[in-house]
């Protein structure tokens, strides 16, 4: 749906993007993960056509992106990181509007606005000014005045920066929802959970550059990372180790009291093989947890300096 | 054409629901206009109240109030007659009137001996312009005297019998010195204050609405709304010919309003409708040529707002719109043709005063010759508007 192929944009003598190139297939939610300056936000800006690049090509659907370029805009659907509304207009005069630039028209327009502000939940607010809005309730009319005209792609830049976590909540859970339509979905964030929840792949980006991607597990498996695998268990646990120990992907066997500690490659697929283990040593397990490497740790090992500095 | 229309209307809509730009684009310069014309009444026609003090009683200064107080002068002046300078002199002072004459015991005998004996003006320092008039009627009444007296003695002394000098003088008083000049009006009417003041008032608040277009170009910028409208499949003049559009219309219908009301409630002459019109939307091309020049120039919202106001009040100043400069020096009056506003003034009080629609012809093409550069500057300068 979605190709960037070496992009790179200077303002004056900083390199803001620097040969960024990535995919993102139909259905697909990508991530854009990085610190704020990172250049996630000039690389959506290439991306939906806000900026001129200069170097590399981007492509929606085919077509190529450029300032001018029509046709793939018709494509995109485009969420800026503020709320980007009309405060003196009401939802349904705002959502009117976006809807006529993307050469809606009577009948068909009232219809797509009616289904959006259902989607949004704000049918009951459409006719009310926008001004009068909980920045909540802002934040689901900046996205839904993107969806309007049915687009391929959804690009999303940092959508939930100064969301109060209800709110947060509720937009990670309509993007979640866009994303099984069938909708791909370019998401950049410099949260780590948001990226981790809601993305198929993730891109992670410093400095303007594209510094690693893959899904998560690809990226921790870059780094070398491995799942601690906790068992709160009762029984012979010296002989439930020493099982575990000739188990294939666990690495590190330690018990502390009632509880015992597995260091394992790909933990969770790992998980059957362990509980199997136990049963079979006459071990009861009482709870089970699985700490996988995050993608802080993943940046950590990237870059150097921690994912919020 | 249709995201052009749907941004203009947008546009305005905004505007609509600003009741700062309702008060600035329709209220303010009907209300203005209005002001101003019951305050200065007439630019165009003078009256003056004055008085005459007779202290001579003699034949030749019965004279002189017959002349003052002759059909002639009637529209010009009202004149009464006051028993004593002192009087007179304590009504000038407080304005009661504008100037008085005080005509000298004695007068008609030095009249007729051949001797000076001046009548005294008395004027208030108010009223420079009444004090100019009587000025000139008291000196136009002495030189036509003198006339008489030049033309009885010339007849004696080429050999007319001294005893017919009576006579002469009563058939040379009849006659009238030529004219010096000849006023030949551009038009059949005098131009009133309302006529004059509504659409200058018209003008200048319809000048507002640079800094309006200019605010609202980069309220866009700073909200991202701006950002959504560039996603969009429009292209980038699309959205500028959606916000000029935007300011054209409500150029056009803030002046036309003024227009409109300023005639039916005031009684302003504005002139023939199609050249009115005409003369509007060549206005309003040029605001929206100059609300583009300052989007152009400034860098933010507030820059635009301050280059917006510094370009109406230099306009509006060096134009004309506050002060009527047809009494103006012509330096002054020539620097008001380098603006669009000083341009469109003068065909409207040509049009006021009804000359003909081909005097608007010029000012229509200066107009637009101003808005073409304008714009063209604006255009030349439109790469700093996509690359910030």
């Amino acid at each position: 749906m979605l190709t960037a192929d070496h992009l790179s944009r200077t303002f004056g003598t900083r390199l803001a993007v620097d040969d960024v190139s990535f995919q993102v297939a139909p259905g697909e939610t990508y991530g854009l993960l990085g610190p704020n300056g990172a250049g996630k936000t000039t690389t959506i800006r290439l991306v939906c056509g806000l900026l001129s690049a200069d170097g590399g090509t981007v492509t929606v659907a085919g077509m190529p992106v450029s300032m001018v370029a029509r046709k793939a805009k018709v494509h995109i659907g485009y969420v800026p990181q503020d709320v980007s509304l009309y405060p003196d207009l009401t939802a349904r005069e705002n959502l009117s509007f976006f809807g006529r630039l993307y050469r809606l028209r009577g009948a068909t327009l009232r219809r797509r606005v009616d289904e959006v502000l259902d989607l949004i939940d704000l049918t009951d607010r459409g006719e009310d000014r926008v001004e009068s809005y909980s920045g909540g309730m802002r934040r689901r009319l900046n996205i839904g005045a993107s969806l309007l005209h049915r687009p391929r792609l959804l690009v999303l830049d940092e959508p939930t920066v100064g969301v109060d976590p209800q709110s947060r909540h509720a937009i990670l859970e309509s993007i979640r929802t866009l994303g099984s339509t069938g909708l791909s979905v370019v998401y950049t964030t410099h949260y780590m959970e948001e990226a981790e929840r809601l993305c198929d792949r993730i891109g992670i980006i410093d400095q303007g550059r594209l510094i690693a991607e893959g899904t998560r597990r690809e990226l921790v498996a870059q780094v070398g990372g491995r799942d601690r695998i906790t068992l709160s268990a009762d029984g012979s646990l010296p002989a439930f180790a020493q099982a575990c120990r000739s188990l294939e992907g666990i690495e590190r066997v330690d018990v502390a009291d009632s509880t015992v500690h597995l260091l394992a490659v790909d933990g969770r697929s790992r998980l059957p093989q362990v509980l199997e283990t136990a049963t079979r040593t006459g071990t009861s397990v009482r709870s089970v947890e699985v700490d996988e490497p995050d993608l802080e740790a993943v940046f950590l090992h990237l870059t150097g300096t921690a994912l919020r500095e | 054409m249709s995201a052009v229309v749907a941004i203009a209307l947008k546009d305005l809509r905004q505007r609509l629901r600003d009741r700062s730009a309702i008060v600035l684009g329709f209220i303010a310069p009907i209300a203005v206009a209005a002001l101003i014309s019951v305050a200065f009444g007439s630019a165009g026609s003078f009256h003056a109240d004055v008085a005459v003090v007779d202290l001579d009683r003699g034949p030749v200064a019965t004279g002189f109030t017959s002349f003052v107080t002759g059909p002639d002068l009637a529209d010009l002046l009202t004149v009464e007659p006051v028993t004593s300078e002192a009087d007179a002199r304590a009504r000038v002072a407080r304005g009661d009137l504008s100037a008085a004459f005080v005509i000298p015991k004695g007068y008609s005998e030095a009249v007729t001996a051949g001797s000076s004996r001046p009548i005294t003006v008395l004027a208030s320092v108010d009223s420079s312009i009444a004090e100019q008039v009587a000025r000139s009627l008291a000196q136009s009444y002495t030189a036509q005297i003198d006339a008489v007296r030049l033309s009885v003695e010339s007849a004696v002394r080429a050999g007319a019998p001294a005893s017919s000098a009576g006579l002469l003088a009563t058939q040379a008083s009849t006659l009238r010195l030529p004219e010096q000049t000849i006023t030949q009006p551009s038009g059949t009417r005098p131009l009133t204050g309302t006529s004059y003041y509504a659409p200058a008032m018209g003008i200048f608040f319809m000048f507002f609405a640079i800094g309006f277009g200019a605010r609202s170009f980069f309220l866009e910028r700073t909200a991202g709304t701006l950002d959504r409208l560039a996603c969009a499949p429009i292209g980038p003049g699309t959205i500028l010919a959606g916000k000029s559009l935007a300011t054209f219309v409500y150029g056009v219908a803030s002046l036309g309003t003024v227009a409109v009301v300023t005639s039916l409630a005031f009684d302003a002459q504005w002139g023939p409708t199609p050249v009115v019109l005409a003369l509007i939307l060549a206005l309003a091309l040029t605001m929206v040529a100059l609300t583009a020049l300052v989007i152009t120039v400034a860098r933010t919202e507030r820059q635009a707002d301050g280059f917006a106001s510094m370009l109406t009040f230099g306009l509006v100043l060096l134009g004309g719109n506050f002060v009527f400069l047809g009494g103006a020096p012509p330096l002054v009056r020539n620097l008001a043709l380098l603006t669009p506003n000083g341009w469109a003034l003068r065909a409207f009080t040509d049009l006021a005063g009804g000359a003909a629609w081909t005097a608007a012809v010029t000012p229509l093409m200066a107009i637009l010759a101003f808005a073409l550069g304008t714009g063209g500057i604006a255009f030349a300068l439109r790469g700093r508007v996509v690359n910030r």
